[in-house]
């Protein structure tokens, strides 16, 4: 250990600096941990970060002028969407990304945040006359201190390994994951914990999309269908997330919220259909009524952790048939579309407690859900909406509407409306809590280029629950507001700076009877500074502060990172130091970290303590290449003595 | 109050807080022209500086040697009595300090040994390792520690500065005695050929974010005048410096909202 410190520690002595291939930009950064700090939604992040990686990974061709293509920057809002089609069109080809910043509604912050996610190559990926076989393959092996209970029925690692492979229009691949104290084979016949699988083929006929085995969905706005991100991501991200129809295949970690079966996308002129069928086992906590067999469902177990007996017990334990149909239809500048959903789950629901909180939870077997959806572009409004509602007459309403009244300046607004018992079990609308029900909302948002160089966002967003929640025992309300600022006055240097106020309500706990509401009023500021003195050199600097009132309780943060690139060896080195001080766990503070690919980090700092951790990505030959993270948390206790929380983690990759 | 009194609460305030003006403990009391202008050094080159920053030590290209005197809020006991010696060595230059700290029933002395290095044209880089020895009387017993620290200084433009600085990045599992880790981040300007001015943030693990910031003018030939402030304790900076033939010669003094006035002195000779 202590070898490994001096090792650490020489490291960084000799070469601290920063690498730029593989830094996410700043906005993609504040949007995961935006997405981390908000509790109600903590797949969120992953989900976005695994989306970004995809997209780095096969970045998009802004070349090849297809909708379709340039739709997958999902960042990016229609207007800019529509505006990155109709100049690729016109101009013949973008030579340069610098390019993109005189394209109208697009500045430099946006510019620079679609870099690693883009290609100036023309060449689309369908393309059946050149069968071109791409592999990936990656491995995990991670490790953590504190995963060592005695209890558990696996070893302390968590292992992930990925495959891929493309070949023209046809591509597929598998995902097998095991979690800490898991058996890696488990059941009869022994299959890893998680495994997931599909192949693909893309087509430009009426084919344009079929996957049979694993795969997500998302129509419209999501209030029906969306396994992926929701929109409405974040109070000042400079796109605003358009909604569009997708099936795209699973590659995910989430074990419960996935389709398992066929799906199929066709397109004729304006038309677009899409049907899906799945059968998917799922995790859940039964109970009996009859005494000798289960014969109802208690509540659905999402965690996907079973390295117990008891939680092992739970794994696939009901299974869930869902099928739908989704119809678009696009004029000229207005997208219409209907969808109709069905979920059929193997034992019915039953409400066993007697919590107000979940009178409005789903009982039954069956849930339908019918959606209208419509988007429009008239000069420089966007309009968008959708209205779901289910057999029990509860309702989702959106209405949206997107702003550019000059190139400089984009306002947003959106309303939402989600009845108390409006239950989309795979659906996901805008807005800020997990679950599309008990919630009604308006969030309004802008991005100003106020002058060259510098940006200013802003956005509000507020909440109002019709009925109880987690931790309120009555109606409530909650608002969340954000300005940020970022100046960019060289290539080199990057200074961003925001204020965030969030309020919130929960029960008051301290006094006897029905409990009152309290308000949670949290204040927070961040800087950051990012600069690079040179190509394969960036260092940057972070602080935060945060209040949280009435408590008074208070946490700040400084680090410094480090990113250098070898120019001699193929070797990259990330390095990274934090000391951080909060007065309890609310004040506590999110912090992105580089991370394996595939991967993400955002811990939550609490306490008193420094985190620090270095990462080394060694490109051994062309085609493989290994990434190795050692980090460290160290937590003052009591005074002066420590606890230290230890993380190995290492990733191969090979790609031919 | 009682001198006893304003002991007790000023060793409260050091050695609980850690974070009394002019930096941790266990870090060498700063120069007087360090803390005149609120102790914003870490970007700047000096030779005291080059002790809390030993990436600036490349920047110093003479034989110096240098003396300090650190009287805290004006109590002999607390005084803090620091010497150093840089040495150009080609491209590298090496530096030797050392700092007692403290009366008869506590003493604490620091030895610390740096080299810093120019690595390119915007880029140097330092590190030190010091050995610290506590000895208190009756039951509390001795302590004796090894740690380093490392510090970058990068400079983007003849006029801006930027030093980074990490004090004790050593976990503490590995050691008996506990040290806290500081971190250091700031830059620094010549606004124009007379007056630098410089923010820095620290932060030390166990204890709250501090900022400060300062200016240095050369009021005339020779003459500096400086002035700080830092939130840590809300403390007021001021001072002086004159530069004679071979010496400098610089006074300082930090305000503190409750305990009174630190002053201190330096001397620094360069050799050739």
């Amino acid at each position: 250990m202590l070898k490994f410190l001096l090792i650490l520690f020489l490291l960084f002595l000799s070469f601290w600096s920063f690498s730029q291939e593989t830094n996410l930009s700043e906005v993609v950064i504040n949007i995961a941990e935006e997405l981390a700090a908000d509790d109600s939604d903590p797949e969120a992040a992953v989900t976005y970060i695994e989306r970004l990686y995809e997209l780095a990974e096969n970045p998009v061709k802004i070349n090849s002028a297809g909708e379709n293509e340039i739709s997958r920057l999902f960042f990016l809002s229609d207007f800019q969407a529509k505006a990155l089609t109709d100049y690729a069109h016109s101009s013949g080809r973008i030579i340069s990304v610098y390019e993109l910043i005189n394209i109208p509604g697009f500045d430099k912050e946006t510019a620079e945040m679609m870099i690693p996610f883009i290609t100036l190559d023309s060449k689309t990926t369908v393309n059946s006359d050149s069968v071109h076989w791409r592999n990936t393959s990656i491995t995990n092996l991670s490790i953590r201190s504190g995963n060592d209970d005695t209890t558990s029925l696996g070893s302390t690692w968590k292992i992930l390994t990925k495959y891929k492979f493309t070949a023209g229009g046809f591509s597929g691949g598998f995902t097998a994951e095991k979690d800490p104290g898991e058996k890696f084979f488990s059941a009869n016949p022994p299959l890893p914990d998680f495994l997931s699988a599909n192949l693909t083929y893309i087509g430009s006929g009426l084919i344009r999309r079929l996957i049979v085995g694993d795969y997500s969905a998302r129509f419209g706005q999501g209030t029906n269908i969306n396994t992926g991100i929701r929109t409405g991501l974040s109070l000042t991200a400079p796109g605003y997330m358009s909604a569009s129809d997708e099936i795209k295949p699973y590659t995910s970690t989430d074990e419960n919220n996935f389709f398992r079966g066929v799906a199929a996308e066709f397109s004729y002129e304006n038309l677009g259909l899409t049907l899906f069928y799945s059968k998917n086992y799922s995790d859940a906590t039964l109970g009996s009524l009859s005494g000798s067999s289960k014969d109802y469902i208690e509540n659905f177990y999402l965690a996907g952790i079973h390295n117990t007996s008891s939680l092992l017990q739970k794994k696939d334990a009901i299974y869930e048939l869902a099928y739908g149909i989704n119809l678009s239809y696009n004029f000229n500048n207005v997208r219409v579309g209907f969808t109709w959903s069905g979920d059929r789950f193997s034992l019915p629901v039953k409400m066993t407690g007697n919590d107000p909180v979940d009178i409005f939870d789903f009982e039954g077997d069956r849930n339908n859900l019918y959606t209208f959806s419509y988007n429009g572009l008239i000069k420089r409004i966007l309009l968008y909406g959708e209205f779901s509602t289910n057999e029990y007459k509860k309702y989702a309403i959106i209405q949206g509407l997107s702003f550019r009244p000059s190139d400089r300046l984009t306002i947003n607004f959106i309303f939402r409306n989600y009845s108390a018992g409006y239950i989309s079990f795979h659906g996901k609308g805008p807005g800020a809590g997990s679950a599309t029900g008990n919630d009604q909302g308006i969030l309004g948002n802008f991005t100003f280029e106020a002058a060259k160089h510098l940006f200013i966002s802003g956005g509000c967003d507020i909440q109002k629950f019709q009925w109880l929640k987690y931790r309120c025992s009555s109606p409530s309300s909650a608002m969340r507001q954000e300005i940020r600022v970022r100046f960019t006055p060289t290539e080199t240097l990057t200074i961003d700076a925001s204020y965030n106020n969030r309020f919130s309500m929960v029960d008051n706990t301290e006094a006897n009877g029905i409990p009152e509401q309290k308000q949670i009023i949290t204040k927070s500021i961040k800087g950051s500074v990012r600069y690079s003195p040179y190509e394969n050199l960036t260092l940057g600097t972070r602080i935060d502060y945060k209040v949280v009132d009435p408590s008074g309780s208070k946490g700040m943060l400084l680090l410094q990172d480090m990113v250098y690139r070898f120019r001699q060896l193929p070797v990259t080195l990330w390095f990274r130091y934090c000391i951080f001080q909060t007065d309890d766990w609310d004040s506590r503070l999110y912090t992105y970290e580089n991370d394996l690919l595939y991967s993400f980090s955002i811990p939550a700092l609490s306490g008193e303590g420094s985190r620090s951790y270095i990462m080394a990505k060694w490109d051994i030959v062309d085609f493989a290449e290994i990434r190795v993270k050692y980090g460290l948390t160290s937590l003052i206790e009591s005074g002066t003595s420590t606890k230290n929380n230890k993380e190995l983690k290492i990733q191969f990759k090979i790609q031919f | 109050m009682s001198s006893l009194h304003k002991i007790s609460v000023s060793v409260f305030y050091i050695f609980l807080s850690l974070t009394a003006s002019g930096g941790g403990p266990y870090r060498p009391s700063a120069g007087a022209g360090e803390a005149g202008m609120g102790y914003v050094c870490i970007m700047k080159n000096g030779f005291w500086s080059s002790f809390h920053n030993q990436a600036s030590l490349a920047y110093n290209k003479s034989f110096s040697f240098g003396l300090n005197y650190e009287n805290r809020f004006s109590i002999k006991e607390l005084g803090t009595r620091s010497v150093g010696m840089t040495i150009p060595a080609g491209k590298a230059s090496l530096g030797v300090v050392y700092s007692h700290f403290g009366y008869t029933d506590f003493k604490r002395d620091m030895t610390g040994l740096a080299c810093g290095i120019k690595l390119s044209e915007k880029i140097s880089a330092g590190i030190q390792v010091d050995y610290f020895s506590e000895r208190a009387s009756g039951e509390y017993g001795n302590n004796q520690s090894v740690t380093c620290e490392a510090g970058l200084l990068v400079t983007p433009s003849e006029n801006i500065r930027i030093g980074i600085h990490l004090f004790n990045p050593v976990p503490n599992s590995i050691r008996k005695t506990y040290l806290p880790t500081t971190l250091r981040v700031g830059a620094g300007t010549d606004l124009n050929k007379l007056l630098f001015a410089g923010v820095e943030v620290e932060m030390s693990s166990g204890s709250k974010l501090i900022i400060r910031t300062g200016f240095e003018y050369e009021a005339a030939k020779k003459l500096w005048i400086r002035s700080g402030f830092s939130t840590n304790n809300n403390s007021f900076s001021f001072g002086l410096g004159y530069l004679a033939k071979i010496a400098q010669i610089n006074l300082g003094f930090t305000t503190h909202e409750k305990l009174g006035v630190t002053s201190s002195v330096s001397l620094i000779f360069k050799i050739h």
